[in-house]
């Protein structure tokens, strides 16, 4: 489908609307996968059998929000039904949930429909279409559930319907629009809440990485620079390479340099100080390895002792 | 037979080949079995080096019958010499043959009474069917059991000195650390020694087993010898089971180290007396006439913590030894094991007792400390690949959930959910 879109709306959209299309892509997805063998006796209720475990599901739904003068702003969203045999999503449904959001929400209208997937496709077109009963130009928010680590920004695309000419025919296609997230106060606090349960490295942490990448490459460096010279001596030794004294007096009057101290006193405390520094590093491990050993422990027995400690007061923070 | 021998003979090339010979075999293991007798002649046509799989079958079908005198000397040269030139791949394919053929080449070894016999053929045996050197198989504790009763104790530790961590029988692990416990006992390496007996009495087991109380009372034992003291809890990864039952099962040897920490010899002595019958019978009266001889070394240990020289006469004195050329004895002993830093002035009879002078300042500490640093490393990574997949064993989030408090939900952030599978 194509480039982006003409028609000068701005779209605002809400995190809700992102955690919520989220939230319901991965409960289908769970659902779906056979559980352990174990607990094999329930979900046996579940999605309908034409999916299979290898491709991801799609969900669908209807996004919410109001609609002012040339900004839309998409508050919320609610599931909705698809059929796969008419290719349509369920009508009546749509109604009553339409009915009771206005109560709560009288400000509200349909703004369109959400799903999920890579990219807009042909028979995505059918289901705009026919919503464009609700609303005469509705907005397709498409989410994509692939993770990708190296994207920098949301998986969020959102797409209006033009009319443009093709082949001499007039055809609705989608475009892609540019949208801003928006939030409200309680929306900021969720999606901190969200962000914290990842540990992102705090600042003390990050700056020893960084000296210490620093120095890990600047030595990988020198290591390499080194080890070439030493092949090209030793290819200058067997007679491979021509003899160049220029260079051999360089190199000899480099290696006369160092070390550049040699002294008792000198190596007692640079020995002593580097086998400080391995101790604390050791004791680092032992603490760490402790812990996981301690936490492995812990789950073993809850898991497996018959007669561990009942009404567990057992402190999970 | 004959087509059975040619078919061996034919298809044991390639690794396809194998396989479907082996399925060939496990059709034919019954006709194998009725017929176990007309088998040896057999056995000559077939090369161990070359068909192993086919080998192995008709090996395992010959020997299962009891087998007397005669026959058991010329079956363990035939069995030393499949296993010393078997292929390794085409044994791993039938584990479980291989194993008994094993077993029953033991049980002709000790039958024909010569233990030392089995012990080099079994060590090969063992790194035929290891898939690793982290991997235990049935056949440990069998070659240990060997080496015990041959008593070449060096051959076994070169296999105790692998770390393990895959086991596929908990029998076999239970009976290759009181075996290999019992061995490093022989050879005085007490720290070892503790560190296999500990595992058997910690293991995992719904109920306590023989083999684990004959471990606690050894491992009571070495503990005094090496550490001089018994902790009177096993530790919280012991199972509920052993923390429980062991200690009640094993009742004099845990008096005998209650008396030990008061530190008298003259009590402990006479406590042992008392209950030498019990001692004896479980074959342990030697470890605790070790155990009552390293009380003098406690004692000792004791004083360099209170004293910076004494002399001789006081020493003896105070470990109630009898003589002042016991104590420099004793002493001497002690400082050329390591376990004390002391020098003995001759002239006067004065010991002073020195600190650890140890400086950390050498490059030997440093690749020590080096190594040591990736050993820990190493045993990190399997730990947190063995946290996580306990971590999504469905027993463990089954009882995980239930077990949530009743406070405020704001207050705990990582309450586990309630689970409901």
């Amino acid at each position: 489908m194509a480039s982006s879109s003409s028609s000068g709306l701005t779209f605002k959209l809400h995190p809700l609307v992102i955690v919520n299309i989220s939230d319901h892509y991965t409960r289908v997805k769970s659902q779906m996968n056979p559980p352990p063998p174990t607990s094999a006796t329930s979900n046996s209720n579940n999605s309908n059998g034409g999916e299979n475990n290898q491709s991801p599901p799609r969900v669908y739904g209807c996004v919410i929000g109001v609609q002012r003068g040339r900004t839309v702003e998409i508050f919320n969203s609610f599931e909705l039904l698809y059929d796969p045999s008419t290719h349509s999503l369920d009508r009546s449904f749509l109604e009553k949930k339409q009915e009771l959001y206005k109560k709560v929400f009288p400000n509200f209208y349909v703004l369109g429909w959400y799903s999920t997937g890579n990219d807009a496709e042909e028979s995505d077109m059918h289901i705009h279409k026919a919503l464009m009963d609700v609303n005469e130009s509705p907005v397709y928010v498409l989410l994509n559930p692939a993770i990708n680590h190296a994207q920098k920004d949301l998986p969020v695309t959102i797409y209006e319907s033009e009319l443009h000419v093709i082949d001499g025919i007039p055809q609705l296609i989608f475009v892609r629009s540019s949208y801003t997230i928006e939030t409200v106060e309680a929306e900021r606090i969720s999606v901190d809440h969200v962000a914290h349960l990842k540990p992102s490295g705090g600042s003390a942490a990050t700056q020893l990485a960084a000296q210490l990448t620093g120095i890990h490459s600047a030595i990988k460096m020198l290591n390499s620079r080194i080890r070439v010279l030493h092949q090209y001596l030793v290819g200058m030794q067997k007679g491979d390479l021509p003899c160049e004294n220029a260079l051999l007096r360089q190199v000899s009057s480099l290696l006369r340099r160092l070390p550049a101290t040699e002294s008792e006193k000198f190596q007692d405390d640079f020995l002593t100080e580097y086998n400080d520094t391995l101790l604390v590093t050791y004791l680092a491990t032992f603490t760490n390895c402790s812990s996981t050993m301690n936490d492995l422990v812990d789950k073993f027995n809850t898991a497996y002792d018959r007669h561990s400690r009942r009404g567990g007061r057992t402190a999970f923070i | 037979m004959e087509g059975l021998v040619t078919q061996i003979q034919g298809l044991s090339g390639t690794a396809s080949d194998v396989l479907s010979l082996q399925n060939l075999l496990k059709q034919a293991d019954d006709s194998l079995h009725a017929e176990s007798t007309r088998l040896p002649p057999f056995l000559d046509q077939l090369d161990p080096s070359k068909h192993s799989l086919g080998y192995l079958y008709f090996l395992e079908a010959c020997t299962a019958g009891p087998v007397t005198q005669e026959q058991a000397s010329s079956f363990v040269l035939t069995i030393a010499r499949f296993i010393s030139s078997c292929v390794a791949e085409q044994i791993r394919l039938a584990p479980d043959k291989f194993i008994s053929v094993c077993k029953r080449f033991k049980d002709q070894v000790l039958l024909l009474e010569e233990p030392l016999r089995g012990v080099a053929p079994m060590l090969t045996a063992i790194r035929k069917l290891q898939l690793s050197s982290e991997h235990l198989t049935a056949l440990h504790p069998e070659f240990l059991l060997l080496c015990l009763l041959s008593k070449c104790y060096k051959t076994a530790l070169s296999i105790l000195d692998e770390d393990i961590f895959e086991v596929d029988q908990p029998r076999d692990l239970f009976l290759y650390c009181y075996y290999g416990g019992m061995i490093s006992i022989g050879q005085k390496q007490f720290r070892k020694a503790l560190e296999l007996l500990h595992n058997v009495v910690t293991a995992p087991m719904s109920t306590v087993n023989a083999i684990a109380v004959e471990a606690f009372k050894k491992y009571i034992l070495v503990s005094l010898i090496h550490h001089g003291q018994f902790p009177t809890n096993l530790p919280k990864y012991a199972s509920s089971g052993a923390q429980r039952n062991l200690k009640t099962l094993c009742q004099p040897y845990v008096e005998l180290a209650s008396s030990y920490s008061n530190g008298k010899i003259a009590d402990l002595e006479t406590y042992v007396e008392a209950n030498k019958d019990k001692f004896e019978s479980d074959n342990n009266l030697g470890l605790v006439k070790q155990a009552v001889s390293s009380m003098y070394k406690r004692n000792i240990q004791r004083l360099t913590q209170t004293y910076l020289t004494l002399s001789l006469q006081d020493i003896a004195n105070r470990v109630q030894l009898n003589s002042p050329k016991e104590a420099e004895m004793h002493v001497l002993q002690m400082i050329k094991d390591g376990e004390i830093y002391a020098t003995i002035n001759q002239k006067d009879g004065m010991v002073r007792f020195l600190e650890d002078p140890e400086q950390y300042k050498t490059c030997e500490m440093i690749e020590r400390i080096g190594s040591s640093i990736q050993r820990l490393m190493t045993v990190s990574k399997k730990l947190n690949v063995m946290d996580e997949l306990m971590s999504c064993d469905p027993l463990y989030l089954a009882k995980a959930g239930r077990e949530r408090q009743r406070f405020d939900f704001d207050d705990f952030d990582n309450v586990p959910p309630r689970y409901n599978i």
